[in-house]
């Protein structure tokens, strides 16, 4: 049998329904793994052992007595912190929100206790999801399990560092540039920023309102859909919601990619913004292997990265300093400095600057929508560098903004990011697909092809 | 610093950034023109924002 800290949700759920498995044997398990592995990885901000054991005896209880809530029952998951899980605190990563309690659970968490599923505690952040990785914060920024001198991305980054040593089978992250796929490219694991509007928000600490998703982060693409499949659905108190039917996000995992066509946004990695070369031969390998499973793989042209780039830089200064305008006035030495440079250039920006960049933002979303009525998916690069050293400040902030994720923030597509490969130093490299609004479960489908016949999400980091 | 970067500070309300961090003030105004030159604004006119304005049946 597969070490328990390696197993997926649909292998335990399994093995809790042949009885070879319990979940306080689980539990137990991964609270073993986290206490050796925190000190070197910081993954976690606030473990909640007491609250995981509490979980997996009420659901060991339901279990044995046959009431099966679903596939994610008894399934631990570990919460980005700026999601409110009640009774803990939310930080944000931030002295200014230490010893902040959350009094209820977020939507998100809400569908998940629902689900049976047992929360592990609150994950490492960067500062309010846009300062990091940072030395000047309360809590240590977590570390990548393939080598911890080496950034994990970000900003969901004790998500991405958690699923990839080990220490729980599932993650929520948030994603208002990137950064459920960022963790999700350099850990080497699955992160999905649904269709915007596909999944509440409410109770989550906002970054940018008109750019911020929830997105599952997994180990596999089959996980990723069963996580999907709890989180999805309208909530009418959260205004970005939409009354979407769409559901069953793993309907269409085993359906292959033959016939279908997907367009390859090449000129991100080669002209916009050159990548590095191992990730440009994991995307041609990527290529390769979906061709010959059978997909028609065309070159297709979208507007330019840069563009994209800074209209989300635009909208999320805006959005981000109505928010935090208070706390930068009268707190200001209380932010880390990277997290008080993000966020100050919104106090800098016009209502014109705004109001532009949403107007051109409807041009781009008609440019993207435009390739995805001849293209069943997009395939572009996600990350264009393999993990910067995290100490390497100057390193971080070159690799950090060359990436192809902020496109679709800017335009709400689903877009997922998995593993392609190892760079030459033995650090994941990465490939993005994006689908049509609404239809995360075809993007689903690619990526499951994908997963099955490269393989990569059989490797593990060397910790 | 320049000088209309610092009334533009104080404006914001910034006044205790400008007085601890200045070097802050001075990167985000520079970033704040960077991301902003980045964009090509729309010609036409009539070119609508998204989200969408959208007129519920009850306001």
């Amino acid at each position: 049998m597969t070490e328990l800290h390696w197993l997926s949700a649909t292998e335990i759920a399994k093995a809790y329904a042949e009885r070879t498995l319990s979940p306080t044997e689980l539990v137990r398990a991964l609270l073993d793994r986290i206490e050796r592995l925190q000190p070197r990885l910081h993954a976690f901000i606030r473990l909640d052992a007491e609250g995981a054991m509490e979980a997996a005896k009420a659901a060991e209880a339901e279990l044995a007595n046959g009431h099966v809530r679903g596939p994610l029952h008894g399934v631990p998951v570990g919460i980005k912190d700026i999601i409110d899980v009640a009774g803990l605190p939310t930080t944000g990563h931030s002295k200014i929100l230490v010893g902040n309690i959350a009094t209820k659970d977020a939507v998100v968490v809400s569908k998940l206790r629902a689900s049976g599923a047992i929360v592990m505690g609150k994950l490492s952040t960067h500062e309010f999801a846009i300062g990091g990785p940072s030395f000047d914060l309360p809590f240590p920024p977590a570390r990548n399990p393939w080598n911890p001198r080496h950034h994990p991305g970000g900003s969901s980054s004790g998500s991405g560092s958690g699923l990839a040593s080990g220490m729980f089978p599932l993650a929520l992250g948030t994603d208002t540039g990137g950064s459920v796929r960022n963790p999700a490219s350099v850990c080497g694991i699955v992160g999905l920023k649904p269709t915007y509007g596909l999944v509440s928000r409410r109770g989550v600490f906002p970054l940018a309102f008109t750019l911020d998703h929830v997105g599952p982060m997994t180990r596999t693409v089959a996980d990723n859909a069963l996580l999907l499949d709890v989180l999805a659905g309208h909530d009418p108190l959260d205004p970005g919601s939409a009354a979407s039917n769409a559901r069953h996000f793993g309907a269409l995992l085993d359906r292959g990619v033959s016939g279908l066509r997907i367009g390859f946004v090449r000129h991100f990695h080669e002209i916009d913004m050159p990548a590095h070369p191992d990730v440009t031969a994991a995307l041609e390998d990527a290529e390769r292997i979906l061709q010959a499973e059978g997909a028609i793989v065309d070159t297709v042209t979208l507007p330019k990265l840069s563009e994209f780039a800074g209209i989300n830089r635009v909208i999320l200064c805006s959005e981000a300093w109505s928010i935090h305008a208070p706390w930068l006035r009268e707190r200001p030495e209380d932010y880390g400095a990277l997290a008080r440079r993000r966020l100050l250039p919104g106090a800098f920006m016009t209502a014109g600057d705004y109001v532009g960049a949403q107007r051109r933002r409807a041009e781009l979303i008609a440019a993207v929508n435009d390739k995805l009525r001849d293209y069943d998916v997009l395939m572009c690069a996600s990350s264009m560098d393999p993990a910067s050293e995290i100490e390497d400040a100057a390193e971080t902030a070159r690799t950090y903004p060359r990436q192809a994720r902020a496109p679709f923030n800017v335009t709400g597509h689903p877009a997922l990011a998995m593993m392609s490969g190892l760079s030459h130093n033995g650090l994941p490299v990465s490939v993005q697909f994006v689908g049509r609004y609404f239809e995360d479960a075809t993007v689903l489908r690619v990526a499951a092809a994908y997963e099955k016949a490269a393989g990569w999400h059989k490797k593990r980091p060397p910790i | 610093m320049d000088p209309t970067i610092a009334a533009l500070a104080k404006a914001a309300g910034l006044d205790k950034v400008l007085a601890k961090f200045p070097a802050d003030i001075e990167h985000a105004a520079a970033q704040a023109m960077g991301h902003a030159e980045a964009v090509k604004y729309p010609t036409d006119p009539a070119a609508e924002p998204w989200p969408p304005m959208k007129a519920e049946t009850a306001l």
